[in-house]
């Protein structure tokens, strides 16, 4: 049993990965999006995959962010998303998008059609985080650049996924961003750089938490009756955790992210508790309302993050450390560091939206490097582990969800039919796979 | 209404206890319990509160911890387990066993009467509810005290308590907690060396209670026919907030008051979260997690949860600037620059909080931790707070403004106690 399983890994290895990307690399690397702006100015013509919400936002600020940005294609799984998007962006945008009828494609095919554009250069995913490592990874191997949102998968066998992609993309020179803007907040940049300088002497614990409501109000409540069990699940991807990953990985992906960055490393172990005790609904999925998960970091340090979605709550968004000369206050307007002496760090009122598509678009002209897929691939494996935890009352560690584990939330086919609501994890019964 | 409030709180100020025990404690100061163990020797007379299982190992403990101690009456709500009780401790205490038919007392009342007896020192095991009302009376009484873990339930009883321990104080009268971690001998040397500095200044610790749904440990009784909703809950007392707090309190305040200790504070303020994605029983979660802040800032992590099948974990982690304190139920070392490890004799700690206890009394220095159950209670009673509302909490809002008052209205009649599950957001913060 266990050779076999272990078999069945290998074949998933990052070794594996990447000798059969190199074949693909190699004839990758002679199509146009490398080449392109060697010159520096030429256009940048964007393919957009996921035309909700956050899909029209980031396609606004990535054409907003510097000159020579076009919209030239649009995917959507749900055609009625793709229209209202179009014409959202053609209000916003107007000469900037450049989408034909023919350049809008709408199925579970439609991301390969957008990639399969010659013209596009760089593509924004922005579908449900479920699809994104095969997003990525189709992306990649058609030699476009990515820019992606977060969380990148939600399973481990996506976050490996994404790995190889990224790896695949150094080759390639392509670059990878990761809508984690709260990488490019300015007083989390000069808290995240103090710290990192020693300001707070060697990190000895933290805690990263954060507190907001219940999001009831998203989407649409109604099922249609033409929706099938799919669609309907779709419609409320946030709510369905082989969508969304569950709002750990899905929204609070930031901020722990910004504590691996803040410590430089990854967690190798966690334990998580966590339920639904307010979103109990059946239109919200399987999904829980509350999460607390205590992340062993290297040397022993431990934080301790706690995370819900409850209507009527305390609301909180913070991050903080303690050092062995001082403590680490940081949430979205400033920083404070409490150390030898005491620095507070504004918000410089940039928009780090923007800011991250600006700098996506001057590497892209420059051809300097710019790959976030690593590290946004460990942030959402981070998330991935403490939900796992939660979802089974068992601890695990980081080696172990990202070599052994087998998760994989694929659902047995992708079409538009029967598909059962999933049942709510119940902790030490749903099992550690 | 907020003046309403306020005065209704007022009226139950320590100020305003005091007053009211200063009265009592003269009567009693003159009365036996205070006097008796002078010489050093004399008999000690216990009444045991409480025949639960907790009560009847307490009782065992008490009695093995000292010569000359004997069990003289028993008092539970309910006969039968009183019965039980009276027979395996009729065997197990052998000559200590002095307990007639006529001393033992069934019934809400059940306290008085047993205090009323010829006895110097209580045990006090009933549910954790009853504990503010039957410390009270034995201390007012002028006996000494030994009481289980948690002190009470709600911010009300935790405020009767520290009065109670105050009039204690004055009266000369001794006051040991089933928090016996504080007699536990790597604890108490870990600790030391924590207050030496030897894992330099604090700056977080972790406090872990996650184990099992201790259905094998505490029966769920079926519902019998004439029993009113107050007997079935009592019955139940595990399983219904009102009754032991719920596992936050009821066993999590073991860690919590480690951190107190080894702190050499309570909390400041506290936010938690919680839920029950397992058990359908009473109305308790299933887990907590709380984030407490002590003072200077220091951050302390909570987690408890009583589910099958989940990695079980129940210990004390101290983060200090200059090493790590480990502690648990068998062992305890400090990582760091003064590397520790306890090695030395570990006597049984459910004894040795007696054995303390007497030693206090004989010596004529009654020990008094009181305050510190107290607070260490309070802490998991914020924690189950802030959990149950999803709201943030200061510890002197709930030391001194909170309402919160589990107590039913009458324990014989009227309505039952409102037993739904806490719906954070929805649930009052009181």
């Amino acid at each position: 049993m266990k050779t076999r399983v272990a078999k069945k890994l290998s074949g998933l290895s990052r070794r594996d990965f990447i000798k059969k990307s190199a074949v693909v690399s190699a004839a990758a690397l002679t199509s146009p999006a490398s080449r392109i702006f060697a010159a520096g100015s030429d256009t940048i013509r964007v393919g957009l995959i996921g035309c909700g919400g956050r899909g029209t936002y980031d396609t606004t600020n990535c054409l907003n962010s510097a000159d020579g940005v076009q919209l030239v294609a649009m995917g959507d799984l749900l055609k009625d998303r793709l229209v209202s998007s179009l014409a959202n962006l053609k209000k916003r945008l107007g000469e900037k998008i450049k989408v034909t009828e023919d350049k809008c494609f709408v199925g579970w095919d439609a991301y390969k059609k957008v990639v399969a554009c010659d013209d596009v250069n760089l593509v924004i995913l922005t579908e449900p985080p479920h699809f994104r490592p095969v997003h990525l990874a189709a992306a990649i191997e058609a030699g476009k650049h990515v820019f992606m949102e977060k969380p990148v998968a939600v399973d481990p066998v996506g976050v490996r996924s994404v790995i190889s992609s990224s790896e695949l993309a150094d080759q390639k020179k392509l670059t990878i961003l990761a809508g984690t803007q709260m990488r490019r907040i300015s007083h989390l940049v000069q808290g995240v750089k103090s710290i990192r300088d020693g300001a707070i002497g060697d990190i000895l614990a933290g805690q990263c938490v954060r507190i907001g409501d219940g999001m009831l109000t998203w989407g649409s409540k109604e099922r249609q009756p033409a929706w099938s069990d799919m669609e309907w699940q779709l419609r409320r991807w946030l709510f369905l955790t082989w969508l969304s990953g569950d709002f750990i990985v899905e929204m609070h992906v930031h901020n722990l992210d910004v504590m691996n960055w803040a410590m430089g490393a990854h967690p190798v172990q966690c334990m998580g508790m966590g339920g639904r005790q307010v979103r109990t609904a059946p239109e919200y999925g399987d999904v829980y309302d509350h999460f607390a998960v205590e992340y062993e970091y290297p040397n022993g340090v431990r934080v301790e993050y706690m995370g819900a979605q409850i209507d009527g709550c305390s609301n909180r968004s913070d991050e903080r450390l303690d050092g062995t000369k001082g403590s680490a206050y940081m949430d979205f307007g400033r920083t404070v560091i409490k150390g030898a002496k005491e620095i507070e760090y504004a918000w410089d009122n940039a928009d780090p939206c923007l800011r991250q598509h600006a700098d996506q678009i001057a590497a892209i002209r420059q051809g300097t490097a710019l790959n976030e897929g690593r590290r946004i691939a460990e942030s959402t494996l981070t998330c991935i582990m403490g939900r796992m935890s939660a979802y089974t009352g068992r601890a695990l560690s980081w080696d172990w969800a990202m070599k052994a584990s087998k998760l994989d939330l694929t659902p047995p086919k992708y079409e538009f039919g029967d598909l059962p609501m999933p049942p709510v994890a119940i902790p030490g019964k749903t099992q550690l796979i | 209404m907020k003046n309403k409030t306020r005065q209704k709180v007022k009226q139950l100020s320590r100020r305003d206890f005091i007053k009211t025990s200063a009265a009592v404690s003269l009567t009693a100061l003159g009365s036996g319990a205070g006097k008796i163990f002078a010489a050093g020797s004399d008999t000690i007379r216990v009444g045991l509160i409480g025949c639960g299982g907790r009560g009847t190992g307490a009782v065992q403990d008490c009695v093995n911890a000292a010569p000359g101690v004997e069990l003289i009456a028993m008092g539970d709500l309910f006969q039968d387990r009183l019965d039980g009780s009276f027979e395996e401790l009729k065997k197990k205490l052998a000559d200590k066993f002095k307990v007639t038919k006529d001393r033992c007392f069934v019934g809400f009342d059940c306290h008085q009467k047993v205090i009323a007896c010829d006895i110097n020192l209580v045990i006090v095991a009933g549910p954790p509810h009853f504990r503010p009302a039957h410390l009270k009376s034995a201390v007012e009484t002028g006996k000494h005290v030994f009481m289980e873990k948690p002190a009470a339930v709600d911010p009300v009883g935790i405020r009767s308590i520290i009065a109670s321990s105050e009039l204690a104080e004055k009266k000369g009268l001794a006051i040991v907690a089933g928090t016996q971690r504080r007699h536990q001998a790597h604890y108490i040397e870990i600790v030391k060396r924590i207050k030496n500095g030897d894992i330099g200044e604090i700056v977080a610790a972790q406090v872990y209670w996650n184990g099992g749904d201790m259905l094998g440990y505490w029966k769920w009784y079926e519902r019998q026919p004439g029993m009113s909703d107050i007997q079935w809950q009592c019955r139940n007392w595990p399983w219904f907030t009102w009754l032991s707090g719920d596992h936050i309190v009821e066993q999590h305040v073991h860690n919590i008051d480690i951190v107190n200790w080894a702190i050499g504070a309570h909390p400041t303020q506290c936010m938690g979260m919680g839920g029950r994605q397992v058990r359908t029983l009473g109305n308790i979660y299933d887990h907590f997690a709380v984030e407490f802040e002590y003072p200077n800032g220091v951050r302390v992590s909570s987690m408890c949860r009583q589910i099958n099948g989940c990695t079980d974990r129940v210990s004390e982690r101290i983060v200090g600037t200059k090493g790590v304190a480990y502690t648990d139920s068998t062992t305890g070392y400090i990582e760091g620059a003064k590397a520790y490890k306890y090695d030395g004799p570990n006597p049984n700690p459910y004894v040795q909080e007696h054995a303390d206890l007497f030693a206090s009394i004989r010596s004529g220095k009654p020990l008094n931790e009181g305050r510190n159950v107290a607070e260490g209670t309070m802490g998991a009673i914020m924690g189950r707070m802030s959990a149950y509302t999803g709201r943030a909490l200061s510890w002197d809002w709930a030391m001194k403004a909170s309402k919160l008052d589990l107590t039913p209205a009458s324990y014989e009649s009227g309505p039952a106690p409102d037993t739904s599950v806490a719906v954070p957001g929805k649930t009052q913060l009181i």
